[in-house]
């Protein structure tokens, strides 16, 4: 009999395995990681993008437009990396059974997410150029707004999962929940960084 | 959760138990009745509605196509105006492109996916269902948009200006753009949910190498969808926003670049048709194994080749713009790499030829379907490495002859396997055989009629006829082939409909299928025909490729509970048993969130504030889909050591 012939001999009881699936084992963990690879490959195109349209224009900026200042999106984009500490502290506080800190943390991360939102409102005010005069302008904007989107659907699914947790569904054994989201929330994080690099740097190059 | 339907359930029941089968029925239940349709989540249901509504969709892109020829029938015709040809061409490639090849495909890989690897449902049935209320709006919407002669007129690639608000004012373009956004989320919703349960719901031992080859097709299918139609999707956003607000993404004065679409588009186009042929792939050698009655040679070979046709795919779209005069170096790159993809295709035609060599083959309908697609496809193959060369595409771009090509590869290797999958399966899936009598005709009559429409536009491509045209002059030398070319169509289409007749008059006259009609090895003929509601009475335990084709008797899982909807976690690799999941009910909140999203896309073609409000509805749907139902499970094991028999 060769190896893929060889036969099982028992059959197998499950009637003892855990039902409370919280880590790499629970579908939606995978589930989330297939959304973030989605995500990935739109962060991707748009990069690309930019790098494309970048590498056909030998000024760019245009026309002696200056770039968008460093100062204030690099503090808002540390705010944001800083939220990712207290989503992780939500995380471990629903490890310790401790919901009151769970919905602290939770919502501490969601105030964080809107003060960047509020300052991230503040650049757009200030942007030197409008979507429709050239495309850097169009880059410059949409990049921006299709992430400022992204920090709204994460703040508004962690105040969800806030909600969730004060009528004290999560406990450390039902918490796959808060695992996802808070994978969800570091994506969003990070998933500035390309897009902070190429609209705040490359036009200083 | 499930825990909903029997919330205080004091004696776990599991399905092993005497009686357990009625609790299984219960417990597994789609509700009965129009509005119950609407709550549906299970896999079969999904999937079957997948596939149906397909077919509805490649009648309705078959309608367009004879209108087409019907115009193209003679010189200078005038049955339609410019206008309305250039909409039923765009609303004829969309549909079968978008809206009926990668929806068949998945509606097929939803099916029988969880069947084939011994699962009950999909890992995300809620979401299943919500991918299918998008695609079924998205579809209609589009239609609608052609009965009101609102539909796209720039062709299923959209190229820029043509596309752009200048050149194409008024909704049609819009419509197509937010369509084709909002129906990418059908299907890389189903593309993820896939993935999933094929890694990790696999009955206990289905080790990688024991899964079967189209389960394997379909994991690289979904693996593609995954990483090309997010291009497209942002490739049409952008597009949007350029029409919409005046961005200059693709506006050469304002910046942009039109061959930037191009390469979008085609980053996905390309994929897009291995995205559609790799789960045919699957369906051939599934087939040939049961009518030869031995596995298929090589499923290492087989296996590796449709993976390495996966990653190839997405290192040739540049040869879709050899003419648009881009370097030299990148052309003779995309031409390899173009090249290249010949060498997995014919590994898989060799194993297949060595599976048939010294066989008893049964040449039933779906083998004959076989058949044709080997012959189709082949040639469809060999035009293709005539146009991956730079100086031959120099030549044929853009005429007849890159039609032909288009259609001997998406017919025969789509269009034909899945008519074969549709005759092997349809036993299983209703419980009835199709005619075979009536299948072999339709065979024959598909078969000769798409050789007869398509052999002959290599010809008018060679004598000069330019593709996406509505009509041409007299004297051209075109109008005895196109004359032909038209009457095959309708032969060809007489053809598909036999099939359709078929398929509706089989349930009343045919013979009843049984569990296992062709002698087939893989597990969905394991379960009965149709299959219940919870795919099977016990979940298998799997030693070998062939399960059903091992003389020993399958053994089974045991302590899975009857009375809640429970499935099994398996490992990734090796498929061993690593916990039990509770699964979702029949909730109306799929379909809620469906119209919210649906209300947020085709808001923003008319008022872009509509797009904001669709987005905040859809969170209320969002969490009314995730509210989490009393009783909560347990999380402490009761005294008796059994952890979760009790719930709060």
């Amino acid at each position: 009999m060769s190896r893929n012939q060889q036969t099982a001999n028992a059959d197998i009881d499950v009637s003892n395995f855990s039902r409370h699936l919280n880590g790499q084992n629970a579908p939606i963990w995978w589930g989330i990681i297939g959304l973030i690879l989605i995500e990935l490959s739109v962060v991707s195109a748009f990069t690309v993008t930019y790098l494309y349209l970048y590498m056909q224009h030998p000024q760019w900026p245009p026309n002696d437009i200056a770039p968008p200042p460093l100062f204030i999106p690099t503090w808002s984009t540390i705010l944001m990396l800083l939220s990712c500490v207290t989503m992780y502290l939500a995380g471990k506080s629903v490890e310790k059974n401790k919901s009151k800190g769970f919905v602290v943390y939770t919502f501490a991360s969601v105030i964080m997410a809107l003060l960047v939102l509020w300052i991230r409102w503040q650049q757009f005010d200030n942007f030197d150029m409008r979507w429709d005069q050239h495309v850097y302008g169009s880059l410059l904007w949409t990049i921006s707004g299709f992430h400022f989107i992204h920090i709204v659907s994460a703040a508004i699914g962690t105040a969800a999962i806030g909600l969730f947790g004060m009528v004290g569904f999560y406990t450390k054994q039902r918490q796959i929940g808060v695992v996802v989201d808070t994978m969800y929330w570091n994506f969003v994080a990070f998933a500035w960084l390309p897009f902070y690099l190429v609209l705040y740097y490359f036009p200083r190059l | 959760m499930s825990l909903k339907n029997h919330p205080h359930t004091e004696q776990a029941i599991f399905d092993d138990q005497e009686g357990a089968e009625s609790i299984l029925d219960k417990t597994w239940l789609s509700p009965p009745g129009f509005l119950g349709w609407f709550t549906h989540v299970n896999q079969r249901q999904i999937g079957f509605r997948f596939v149906v509504t397909s077919l509805i969709f490649f009648a309705l892109g078959g309608l367009l196509a004879l209108l087409m020829r019907l115009q193209l029938v003679q010189p200078e015709n005038t049955l339609m105006g410019a206008e309305f040809y250039h909409q039923i061409m765009t609303m004829h490639g969309t549909t079968m492109m978008f809206f009926f090849a990668v929806p068949a495909m998945e509606g097929l890989g939803i099916y029988l996916v969880p069947l084939m690897i011994g699962t009950r449902d999909m890992s995300f049935p809620r979401l299943n269902a919500f991918g299918y209320y998008v695609y079924l709006l998205a579809g209609i919407t589009l239609y609608l948009a052609l009965f009101l002669g609102m539909a796209p007129n720039t062709g299923w690639f959209s190229y820029v200006p043509l596309a752009g608000i200048d050149y194409s004012p008024g909704q049609g373009v819009s419509f197509w753009t937010t369509m084709i956004t909002f129906i990418e989320i059908s299907a890389l919703t189903a593309a993820v949910e896939l993935i999933v349960t094929i890694l990790k719901q696999r009955a206990p031992g289905m080790t990688l190498n024991r899964m079967p080859i189209f389960v394997w097709s379909i994991l690289v299918m979904s693996f593609m969808i995954v990483f090309a139609m997010p291009t497209v999707m942002v490739g049409s956003v952008l597009l949007a926003l350029d029409r919409t607000f005046a961005t200059q993404f693709f506006v050469a004065s304002g910046g942009g670049d039109p061959l930037l679409w191009q390469h979008l588009f085609w980053f996905f186009g390309h994929p897009e048709v291995y995205i559609i042929v790799v789960p045919a792939l699957g369906i051939v050698s599934t087939v040939i194994s049961t009518f030869c009655q031995r596995e298929v040679f090589g499923y290492t070979a087989v296996v590796l080749s449709m993976v390495t046709i996966g990653f190839v795919s997405f290192g040739l779209w540049v040869h879709h713009m050899f003419t648009t005069g881009l370097p030299h170096l990148g052309l003779s790159f995309f031409t390899a790499a173009s090249a290249m993809i010949a060498i997995p295709s014919g590994v898989q035609i060799f194993c297949w030829i060595a599976t048939l060599w010294g066989s008893k083959i049964q040449f039933k309908t779906p083998m004959l379907f076989i058949m044709g697609f080997f012959a189709v496809f082949v040639i469809g193959g060999l035009t293709g490495v005539m146009a991956a060369s730079i100086p031959f595409d120099m030549q044929a771009h853009d005429s007849y002859f890159v039609v032909a090509h288009l259609h001997y590869v998406l017919i025969g290797g789509a269009v034909l396997p899945f008519f074969a999958g549709l005759y092997y399966w349809y036993p299983k899936m209703t419980g009835a055989m199709l005619s075979e009598r009536l299948g072999r005709w339709s065979f024959w009559l598909i078969f000769v009629g798409l050789n007869l429409t398509f052999f002959p536009m290599h010809q008018l491509g060679l004598d000069g006829m330019p593709r996406r045209v509505y009509t041409y002059l007299h004297n051209m030398g075109w109008e005895e082939i196109n004359f032909f070319v038209t009457c095959a169509a309708f032969l060809m289409a007489f053809g598909f409909l036999l099939t359709f007749i078929n398929t509706l008059i089989s349930p009343y006259k045919s013979r009843a299928a049984g569990s296992n009609p062709w002698h087939a090895d893989t597990l969905e003929w394991w379960a009965q025909s149709p299959p219940r509601n919870y795919n099977f009475r016990h979940l298998p335990v799997i030693s070998s490729r062939t399960p059903l084709w091992q003389k020993a008797p399958l053994y089974k899982v045991t302590g899975i509970r009857a009375d809640r909807r429970e499935i099994i976690i398996t490992t990734l690799l090796d498929a061993k048993p690593q916990g039990v999941c509770i699964m979702p009910s029949p909730t109306y909140w799929p379909f809620v969130l469906a119209l919210t999203v649906g209300f947020g896309f085709l808001g923003f073609m008319f008022k872009p504030i509509l797009f904001v409000v669709g987005f905040f509805l859809s969170f209320f749907a969002i969490v009314g889909w995730l509210w989490p139902a009393r009783p909560w499970l347990a999380e402490k094991p009761p005294e008796d050591g059994h952890p979760v028999r009790g719930l709060q």
